[in-house]
């Protein structure tokens, strides 16, 4: 799809098109994917999320600015619909842990790595998304988009409808409880 | 000598921030600030990006089947808002409904009391008799309607909520905004037929019920807080609740379901 037809669909998509939408949906399913996997980090929510996102992309169309670029306008919408989802699980599970860094943080003693299970990355992968499941949603978000994404604290504050500062301290606080979350297995490496 | 934080260090980690030049200096000489940056990067050095499972030529496709079925409503101007077809639809039908009715009554009227002279009295019991009816049907239907929006505000009262993360009203917000069409036509229809009371608690409802649809689905702790003091404020489970059993206890009481004073205000 060229540039020109593109605008075409879309403006066909804004005027309530199903058929347009439809070519929409099909030319961004697996970028939608794949922001929503490593948003999440979980197949089954990534799927969620993309239905979610293009069903509130849906909605709002008529909102969609033709100027601005659907691919960005369509990233945001995911990453708030992953952060919503994140939220949500949060919710239900009641797990306020994210927002507590010292909890956060916490490993049990027991369970401490042993240079064995140290040397497989398997082991080593899991770890890191157990700290990554601990972060807050928002926390994740942001770390996500910088770190994975490689967006810059602008285009996160604007992709999460935060201020600057706020999108900095979300990457920050993110950071801070992985190097402690992840201390132990440091320590063994060194 | 002036350290830098753990929040510059991680900037610079990123290639952000500023003055980058003096902090791989002072990253040179300083060995307490090197030690944090070393931390830093190797703890996000173990971060990688994790493997995102394959998705076919045709996940579009499949993505597509899964959501044509649930597209919802387009949001668009506020004019369109108030026009949607759905909206139009139910307008329309509950128009027909009224026809339909006042066409029935005035055919049964005729069949059954054939204009006599002398017969205005028998006229006057038939015209009350169907007012009557069609007043208590009215009366039914509000309350149900009552009753229904009763359960939404009482899932916006009592909605978990957690001050960080906020809370979902998604499902209140699907059932608010399925009862706000009907509302505005009950509304108009207790207008006409004289029910002050009942008109005032609807708008009442009503002015609630788009508050609820139209705020974020995720909803923050002080928003939703904000909404609950303003159906507080106005006492609307009350009056809801007030209303919804006046409305049935009048219509099981024969002769009661013409209009009433209105109620006593409760706020």
């Amino acid at each position: 799809m060229d540039a020109t037809e593109s605008a075409a669909v879309l403006a066909r998509a804004r005027q309530g098109d199903s058929e347009a939408f439809r070519a929409l949906v099909e030319r961004h399913s697996r970028s939608v994917f794949r922001l929503a996997f490593r948003m999440t980090g979980n197949e089954q929510d990534a799927e969620d999320v993309v239905q979610e996102s293009f069903l509130r992309a849906y909605k709002q169309l008529g909102r969609f600015e033709s100027r601005a670029n659907f691919g960005t306008w369509l990233y945001r919408i995911v990453s708030n619909c992953s952060v919503d989802l994140m939220r949500a699980k949060q919710a239900r599970h009641d797990q306020t842990r994210g927002e507590s860094l010292d909890e956060a943080v916490e490993l049990p003693a027991n369970d401490l790595p042993t240079p064995e299970r140290l040397a497989e990355s398997a082991e080593i992968q899991r770890r890191v998304q157990g700290a990554l499941a601990d972060l807050s949603p928002l926390e994740r978000a942001a770390f996500t988009l910088r770190h994975y994404e490689g967006r810059s604290i602008d285009e996160i504050s604007r992709t999460l409808g935060l201020g600057t500062s706020a999108a900095k301290h979300s990457v920050f606080r993110a950071v801070k409880k992985l190097r402690a979350a992840l201390a132990p297995l440091r320590s063994q490496e060194s | 000598m002036k350290h830098y934080t753990e929040e510059e260090l991680t900037l610079y980690y990123y290639g952000e921030g500023r003055r980058r030049a003096d902090v791989e200096r002072h990253l040179d000489d300083c060995a307490a600030c090197a030690k944090v940056y070393r931390e830093i990067v190797s703890t996000l050095a173990m971060i990688a990006a994790p493997d995102v499972p394959e998705r076919g030529d045709q996940y579009g496709l499949e993505v597509w089947q899964r959501i044509r079925h649930r597209l919802p409503e387009r949001e668009g101007s506020w004019l369109g808002q108030w026009f949607r077809w759905d909206r139009l639809s139910v307008a329309a039908a509950a128009a027909g409904l009224v026809l339909v009715a006042f066409l029935a009554g005035r055919t049964s009227r005729d069949m059954s009391a054939p204009p006599a002279a002398g017969s205005a009295p028998a006229n006057a019991v038939a015209d009350s008799g169907h007012a009557d009816a069609r007043q208590r049907i009215l009366l039914t239907s509000v309350a149900d309607h009552l009753d229904r929006s009763e359960r939404v505000l009482m899932d916006i009262m009592n909605a978990p909520v957690s001050t960080a993360a906020g809370g979902d009203i998604s499902t209140a917000q699907g059932w608010a905004d399925d009862l706000l069409t009907t509302s505005r036509l009950y509304r108009q229809d207790a207008v006409e037929a004289g029910e002050q009371s009942v008109a005032t608690v609807l708008d009442d409802l009503e002015r609630s019920l788009l508050e609820i649809v139209h705020s974020p689905s995720q909803i923050s702790a002080a928003d939703l807080e904000q909404i609950r003091r303003r159906i507080d404020a106005a006492a609307l489970l009350f009056k809801v609740r007030v209303m919804s059993d006046e409305l049935r206890d009048r219509e099981s009481r024969p002769g009661a379901a013409s209009p009433r004073t209105p109620i006593q205000k409760t706020s």
